[in-house]
């Protein structure tokens, strides 16, 4: 290839499409607009909360296992968990400490896997096993067709690479975060987010009395009301906006373990976040 | 999980919600710690460097080898020509974003054990995510370490908001290296003398610029730019690093002189 000025191109290129093109040029991205091959369709992603859940102990965590339980005869389950109050405990030293957001991100990692393996010890008799991140991803498609249902930690492997938020200094990638992008990239059925709520609400029902709760909401309706809290992470919002594959998602109460079997038959059960149009 | 040794943002933290700006915003009043202040984190670009082979690569390996012992060096890697292929089967294929990070992960990876054979002599490492941190172990022992640029996303990387090409690729990994170390400099080693208005080996109208804003990068909104996207929005939420220098790699010298902290290239700064 001749440069404009004369000079030849010395590098040496491999042919295909993006030969030579800048991968930053607009219209080079425009042009991989493309369908998206979805590789374990069948499947459905449930996030469990740390907080909301494990945390609470026998008294939450057992009827949720049993409601999980039930479902693996009918459904293949992809679980990942939170890291819950230890994750929050650790971003409060490591602030104090000056660590900044991708140290915090690293250190939640921890908390998430402990809960991995407190829910998978819960549902090895069911032969569901946690499995470590660091071979989740490239066998996943092995462990969903051997065993019913598999958990792993719900926050993506972002570590020190996790993206230096807007506002202060908490990593924005949760576990609800991960188990969307993975949804997303297997290209699951659904995505449920199980909490201790209803689901959405205009303020948080915990602390203020009348709050209304929302039964559905797109992501430019949510934006514009601009609500104090949400139940999840806020990231979700972002993810939506550019998701191919994953065009919603439905928080369930947990508390109310019945409906997590209705999420998965494709009830409106809880709150449906959906990406617009 | 009362404690009475937390902070009172601490105790709040681990019982509100982590949605509420009013308690994000607290966790931004203090500034971070800068992890290794006396590094610079310097990014060699793939198809822009190494697919350039011996002629471009082994003076740039003298200069780094030149430099050591003087300046502390992270080095991560770019994917180049064998990524841009991977991608364009990858995308008629139908693979998702996420798969195409992974493949970009790959070439990248054969970029940094390359030059770590090439510097091996000189006893530089290289390592994978896992093995950061003896970073720091290595950067005091030997002065300078390799890494592969792509950041570990995997398959759980973000979407793009058009096409499917992983938005996060070897700039992002390798800016974000410099942010979260608090490092001393991030220097984009690139063939050509910096940020242009258009793409130089396309458009021989191209004007060099020496020194631009992200905000002012973001409104002439360019058709083609020399970094990443996402690296200019980082910047702006960055705590650390909060400019970047794109150099000539080609250019025997420009690395030392960047390194000296010389004002050559471009320089590209958040307000």
């Amino acid at each position: 290839m001749t440069q404009p000025d004369g000079r030849e191109d010395q590098r040496h290129h491999l042919d295909s499409l993006l030969m030579r093109e800048s991968l930053l040029d607009k219209d080079v991205r425009r042009s991989t607009e493309a369908p998206v091959f979805r590789m374990l369709p069948d499947t459905h992603v449930l996030k469990i909360g740390g907080r909301s859940i494990l945390d609470e102990g026998r008294e939450a965590t057992y009827p949720v296992v049993e409601a999980l339980a039930q479902c693996l005869d009918t459904h293949k389950l992809i679980i990942g968990v939170g890291g819950g109050a230890r994750s929050r405990h650790v971003f409060s030293i490591g602030l104090d400490l000056g660590l900044p957001t991708g140290v915090l991100a690293e250190l939640a990692e921890a908390d998430a896997l402990g809960n991995a393996h407190i829910l998978g010890t819960l549902l090895s008799p069911y032969g569901v096993v946690a499995i470590p991140p660091a071979i989740f991803g490239h066998l996943l498609p092995l462990f969903i067709r051997t065993a019913p249902g598999v958990i792993f930690t719900g926050v993506p492997p972002y570590a020190l690479w996790e993206h230096p938020p807007e506002i202060g200094r908490i990593p924005p990638h949760g576990s609800d975060a991960g188990s969307f992008l993975l949804a997303e990239c297997f290209g699951s059925k659904d995505l449920t987010l199980i909490k201790d709520v209803d689901g959405l609400y205009t303020r948080d029902p915990k602390r203020h009395a009348s709050a209304e709760f929302i039964p559905e909401i797109s992501v430019n309706e949510l934006r514009k009301r601009d609500l104090e809290t949400l139940p999840f992470d806020r990231v979700l919002l972002d993810l939506l906006d550019h998701a191919r594959l994953l065009h919603r998602f439905q928080i369930v109460n947990g508390r109310q373990p019945n409906r997590i079997a209705r999420a998965l038959a494709g009830e409106h059960v809880g709150t449906i976040v959906h990406k617009d149009a | 999980m009362q404690n009475e040794l937390l902070t009172e943002l601490g105790q709040y933290l681990v019982e509100g919600s982590l949605t509420d700006v009013n308690v994000l915003r607290q966790t931004g009043q203090e500034p971070p710690l800068p992890i290794l202040p006396n590094a610079n984190v310097l990014k060699v670009g793939g198809q822009s460097f190494i697919d350039r082979g011996r002629a471009a690569v082994f003076p740039l390996i003298d200069e780094i080898v030149e430099n050591l012992g003087r300046h502390d060096m992270i080095i991560g890697t770019g994917g180049g020509s064998r990524a841009r292929h991977a991608y364009s089967v990858g995308l008629d294929l139908g693979l998702p974003t996420g798969v195409l990070s992974v493949l970009g992960t790959f070439v990248s990876m054969q970029n940094a054990r390359m030059l770590n054979y090439l510097l091996a002599k000189h006893g530089i490492p290289f390592i994978e995510p896992i093995q950061f941190p003896q970073l720091p172990l290595y950067l005091a022992e030997r002065g300078a370490v390799i890494f592969f640029g792509m950041p570990p996303y995997t398959f759980w990387h973000e979407n793009p908001g058009v096409g499917r090409i992983p938005p996060h690729r070897t700039d992002t990994g390798v800016y974000l290296v410099s942010e979260v170390y608090g490092a001393r400099s991030m220097i984009f080693i690139k063939d050509e003398e910096g940020l242009y208005t258009a793409d130089p080996k396309k458009d021989r109208n191209a004007k060099f610029i020496k020194e631009i804003s992200v905000a002012e990068l973001k409104a002439m909104d360019l058709q083609d730019v020399v970094v990443e996207h996402p690296v200019l929005d980082m910047m702006q939420n960055a705590k650390n690093r909060r400019s970047i220098r794109v150099i000539n790699g080609l250019v025997k010298g420009n690395l030392t002189r960047a390194l000296e902290g010389e004002d050559i290239g471009t320089l590209i700064y958040a307000d």
